[in-house]
């Protein structure tokens, strides 16, 4: 396979016990695209993510980031995590660390930066999510909004080259789903590959250049989104698309 | 608020029938009892520059005097004046007491640390880390200080380096055992904040690429420390009143010495009320100077619901 396609996920099924969630999951990625994927709870979309940065493991099928093979027990699976960053649908920010904390440890204890370098870097990619003035609030101290956009900073501080978002903004309050969704369309426009996992379907509209629906583990359909909004080929997506809509 | 749902302590309760007074009468209290302590050891290691070694700080005879003299205070004189005979005694215990304690407690804490990381975390060692837990809180205390000295006949074996340090090498005997026994409760302590600790936090630490032992150590350990620090007071108020047990191996630490007063001058009252107010006093110490560690690492914007 000769590959300039950046994330290749090939034939990916897993199982929990006797339960199948994933099925021979397949979609690609270029480098700077953004992929959406959608669909029910319980449908794969978080496990699918997860099996990217082997937070949960595929046991059949393969992924392949930028030339390298993924799933491979060879495979430094703490390299490949310092290289993919991830936002949590809780956030599951460092409690007992400040914003600043917060950003500053994988720069300080993976990347083995100095404190000072660390606590630089993490200033900057605390400025970026608009942050400035909260580098010494706690977690328990800032708003969910605030919480997660610290969330996509300390990813960001490991200077990633794909970010994976595992719905970052279900469990916001609806006022504070803006300035998280605010700062992800910046990181669009500054060119980052992004793979994501949401209900916000205005978003993956905006910015999506494709977008996966999974149904049961399975991928029922694929497509840029205009298409995939406007003119769904499966009757699935468009009823899966009727629902959301209908509590828009 | 901090602290709202913990049981409040005996100082606290004081404190709050007058604020100001009771804090003040505390204060008080433990800067008479600790600066005797302190100016009694002082003494004791520079050679007596203050008052002979071995006799109180003040002339029993002379404080005996001054209470006759005062109506309604002649009927306790003699017996005041036989505490203030006692407290060169109580002193010397009270250092072991603390060194035992303190020693015991530091040490213990490094055992127990992994074994709770273990019992949450490992495999094969969570069974090594239970059984160890079960076997050391499943069996007397005293049993396992009688196997340590009089089995293992440990004090004669105690290492030329560490021999000599003490008035009696069983003192290292007793510590041994408080620290081996104390680990095992410690880390039950310990164990149940770990597990308090939030699972998002470990895959959070993973995610930026921590291995799961850094993880362990720079996410889920500073919380669950912190977290365990209430709970974990009651293993060393319990450590100070048990090291009382050390007196069965004949180390000449408070209790032990106390008794061996009580039990020349028949004055079992007497002696045991003092003991048991020296005890209270370090128990007291311990608590509130816990409290205080536990407000000063508290996390910002984490009330009481972190002593969880």
């Amino acid at each position: 396979m000769s590959d300039d396609v950046f994330l290749r996920v090939n034939d990916v099924s897993k199982w929990y016990g006797d339960e199948q969630v994933l099925d021979e999951v397949s979609f690609e990625m270029d480098r700077s695209d953004v992929t959406v994927l959608i669909g029910p709870s319980g449908s794969g979309k978080s496990t699918m993510l997860r099996c990217v940065n082997r937070l949960a493991e595929a046991q059949e099928g393969s992924i392949t980031l930028d030339g390298e093979e993924v799933l491979s027990p060879d495979t430094d699976v703490d390299r490949l995590r310092r290289e993919v960053g991830m936002v949590f649908q809780s956030f599951n920010l460092f409690a007992h660390l400040s914003a600043l904390g917060n950003v500053a440890l994988g720069p300080r204890r993976v990347l083995g930066l100095s404190a000072a370098e660390a606590r630089e870097r993490a200033t900057s990619q605390l400025e970026r999510v608009g942050l400035a003035d909260q580098l010494e609030s706690y977690p328990a101290e800032l708003s969910g909004g605030q919480q997660q956009r610290v969330g996509i900073a300390r990813a960001l501080a490991m200077e990633p080259k794909l970010m994976l978002f595992d719905e970052p903004t279900s469990a916001l309050d609806p006022e504070l789903i803006g300035e998280v969704l605010e700062v992800m369309r910046a990181l669009v426009d500054e060119g980052m590959t992004m793979l994501v996992v949401t209900h916000e379907m205005s978003f993956a509209r905006a910015v999506a250049d494709e977008v996966v629906f999974l149904d049961d583990g399975r991928v029922v359909e694929r497509g840029p989104p205009e298409q995939l909004f406007e003119r769904p080929e499966k009757e699935r997506t468009g009823r899966f698309l009727e629902r959301i809509a209908s509590h828009d | 608020m901090a602290g709202a749902t913990r049981p409040r302590t005996v100082g606290e309760r004081v404190a709050d029938t007058d604020p100001s007074v009771g804090r003040i009468l505390l204060v008080a209290a433990g800067a008479l009892f600790w600066g005797w302590l302190v100016v009694s050891w002082v003494n004791r290691w520079l050679g007596g520059v203050i008052a002979p070694v071995g006799e109180p700080l003040v002339a029993p005879d002379a404080v005996e005097g001054a209470l006759a003299a005062v109506p309604g205070l002649a009927a306790v004189a003699p017996d005041v004046a036989f505490v203030v005979g006692l407290t060169p005694t109580l002193a010397q215990g009270t250092w072991l007491t603390v060194v035992i304690t303190g020693a015991s407690l530091v040490c213990g804490f490094f055992i127990a640390v992994p074994l709770a990381v273990a019992r949450v975390y490992g495999r094969f060692s969570a069974w090594l880390s239970l059984g160890y837990t079960e076997l050391l809180r499943g069996t007397p205390l005293l049993a396992q200080l009688f196997v340590l000295y009089y089995g293992l006949n440990l004090a004669a074996s105690v290492p030329a380096a560490l021999s000599g340090v003490f008035p009696r090498d069983v003192v290292w005997v007793a510590i041994l055992g408080f620290t081996l026994n104390g680990a095992a409760y410690q880390a039950e302590y310990i164990r149940g904040a770990v597990e308090s600790v939030d699972e998002g936090q470990i895959t959070a630490g993973r995610a930026i690429g921590l291995s799961k032992l850094e993880s362990i150590y720079y996410v889920v350990l500073p919380q669950a420390l912190r977290y365990a620090i209430p709970s974990w007071t009651n293993e060393f108020v319990y450590l100070i009143k048990y090291s009382s047990l050390a007196g069965f191996i004949t180390v000449p630490e408070l209790y032990y010495l106390a008794n061996r007063v009580a039990t020349e001058t028949f004055r079992y009252t007497t002696v045991f009320l003092v003991l048991g107010a020296m005890y209270l006093a370090l128990v007291l110490t311990a608590s509130k100077f816990m409290e205080r560690v536990d407000d000063r690492v508290a996390i910002p914007g984490l009330g009481a619901d972190r002593e969880r």
